[in-house]
């Protein structure tokens, strides 16, 4: 049984702790998540442990931290289901060339970069428990990431939503997204299946036929709660409830079939009906009880896992400021280059490149699930952890000096993607 | 074609479609890469505590009621901790097979007259194989290069080869 003192205290300490750093934050422009994300790190081993192991054995002793850790779970089950729910995979089939090569240029060329990285970080960071092909692939998918949450938070509080840049850029992060999923599930899949008596190809069948179950059956339960409420103006209760069943069993059969309990809940989301009036009421019957309680725990529980004292020596550092500047350098560089090819004028493809490095809580997510299945070192996941927090801090004043004026352009065309965003997010 | 089509084509080329080629030779190139021997998970120990405890500063570790350590690996650093007594713990390196750790103890200084903040070091090695499963080594006190050494040995539990599972 919990200790339901210490369990409270707790979630007590969290939640004072990120609201305060996330105010602090939005003082100097940041997203809140930037506040809540380094909130995390300073309640963990890093400092808080560090200036006062007593009082850290005392408020986060190991025997509690698989309650936080659950109660964490559920919070980023339900916001990978709001994440998915703000996503239009039809909106994305009829993208410019711009937002094609952009979107593929920035999962591809973070990707690649952070394979050649995994060469030389290999021998040196991980163990031979692990194979190459799977830390080059987590380490690629890791760092293709945009977190379309927070960037969506950015373009709206910029004002940018409307604007041709800000319509490409929520595009490429949806795209980045989802594509991003897709390689990690396949990731996990491969790494799980290689200690199961179930052979890939089974599960892979299983996993197709889930999609196909959710695609072509539950979206048409899904369409008879969209009905209602444009009849009533509202869902009932017990809709509701119905609703977060969907998703929880969605989550249960992808952790069931050796993918994830995220990939569900991203997939339930993701084939939601996308009215935007319906998708609004959705989110907010979910959002406020994640976004303020259940996510500051999954920060807390990822700032405790973080342990910065792991980077001893100049040569960690050194690491770590390798992956820093790869994983900007491919996803800020190449999706800048990628939208100047594309005639874009190089100070908004540079904003564009800005916006796309944007990693924020996705990063953390998945990292998380790489440092569950073991794919990377606790020494990596605090490297990776520092480039998630630092790739977000850096957006919004490089984006201030590149495009001061980004706001003032006019979007001339289609996809807004994330009209409905996730509001409190960041 | 146009010039727009020609030019989006071409760039798709040599943006996305080259790097994928050339992330598969990567892949191909990487496989011929050794990373160090793992040792991450949770051991179980064997040794003689009455031994251990007869050392200087031995009784601490002597006294942990639990005989198992839990290895955290980094490449060819790791931490070491005894999941009974949190509070002890050791950090090392990995050369090779050979493992050198040195163990921390925080209530060294109070309860056992232990003036250093390190009294023991660990030196083991292991088989150099992905689900190696045994560890074998000593344990001795620190500065003290006439004291015994204690001999160890240490199985791997069920979490070998856990890397896929929760």
């Amino acid at each position: 049984m919990p200790n339901l003192f210490t369990l409270v205290l707790q979630i007590t300490v969290i939640l004072a702790v990120c609201r305060l750093t996330g105010t602090l934050f939005r003082r100097f422009h940041q997203p809140r998540v930037v506040g809540e994300m380094f909130a995390g790190i300073l309640l963990g081993p890093s400092v808080l442990g560090w200036i006062s192991p007593q009082a850290s054995a005392y408020l986060f002793p190991p025997s509690s931290l698989g309650f936080l850790n659950a109660l964490s779970q559920v919070g980023v089950v339900i916001f990978m289901f709001l994440v998915g729910l703000g996503i239009d995979p039809k909106k994305l089939k009829h993208q410019s060339h711009a937002a094609v090569l952009v979107s593929h240029v920035s999962i591809t060329a973070p990707f690649v970069l952070a394979s050649l990285l995994a060469l030389y970080l290999y021998p040196r960071l991980s163990d031979a428990s692990v194979s190459f092909t799977n830390f080059a692939l987590f380490m690629g998918a890791a760092m293709s990431v945009t977190a379309f949450p927070v960037l969506a938070r950015i373009l709206t509080e910029r004002d940018m939503m409307k604007s041709s840049l800000g319509n490409i850029a929520i595009a490429c992060a949806a795209v980045d997204d989802v594509t991003g999923w897709c390689i990690l599930a396949y990731i996990v899949v491969l790494i799980r299946s290689a200690h199961q008596a179930t052979s890939i190809w089974v599960t892979l069948g299983g996993i197709v036929l889930f999609a196909a179950v959710m695609i072509y059956g539950v979206r048409f339960l899904l369409r008879g709660l969209e009905r209602t409420f444009h009849k009533y103006g509202e869902i009932s209760e017990n809709r509701m409830a119905f609703l977060l069943l969907l998703a929880l069993a969605s989550a249960l059969c992808t952790e069931r079939l050796g993918i994830h309990l995220l990939f569900g809940s991203f997939l339930m989301g993701a084939i939601m009906p996308k009215e935007p009036k319906f998708v609004r009421y959705v989110l907010d019957r979910f959002e406020t009880i994640t976004i303020t309680l259940l996510l500051p725990l999954f920060f807390a529980f990822t700032g405790l896992r973080t342990n910065i004292g792991l980077l001893s020596g100049p040569s960690m550092w050194f690491y770590c400021a390798l992956i820093i500047l790869v994983a900007t350098g491919g996803k800020l560089g190449g999706s800048t280059i990628a939208g100047w090819l594309s005639d874009m004028p190089l100070r908004d493809a540079a904003g564009l490149g800005t916006l796309m490095n944007t990693r924020g809580l996705m990063e953390l997510v998945i990292l998380n699930i790489g440092l569950d299945i073991k794919v990377i070192s606790p020494a990596l996941f605090s490297m990776m952890v520092l480039m998630a927090l630092f790739t977000t801090f850096m957006t919004t004043p490089v984006l201030e000096l590149i495009c001061p004026d980004q706001a003032l352009r006019p979007a001339p065309q289609k996809i807004s993607v994330a009209e409905v965003s996730l509001q409190e997010i960041a | 074609m146009s010039g727009t089509n020609r030019k989006f084509v071409f760039a798709y080329a040599f943006l996305v479609i080259l790097p994928l080629l050339g992330l598969a030779g990567i892949l191909k190139s990487g496989r011929g890469l050794q990373a160090p021997a793992s040792i991450d998970g949770l051991w179980s120990l064997q040794l003689d505590s009455g031994q251990l405890a007869s050392l200087p500063c031995g009784k601490v570790l002597a006294a942990i009621p639990d005989q198992a350590i839990s290895i955290s690996q980094s490449g060819n650093s790791f931490v070491l901790s005894f999941p009974s007594a949190p509070k002890i713990t050791a950090s090392g390196t990995l050369d090779g097979t050979t493992l050198q750790a040195s163990v921390n103890d925080m209530r060294a200084s109070k309860e056992s007259g232990c003036a250093d903040g390190q009294p023991f070091t660990m030196l083991a090695t292991v088989d150099r194989r992905a689900d190696s499963r045994i560890l074998a080594g000593t344990f001795s006190p620190t500065n003290c290069p006439t004291c015994a050494s204690v001999g160890f040995k240490a199985e791997r539990q069920a979490a070998a080869s856990p890397k896929g599972d929760h």
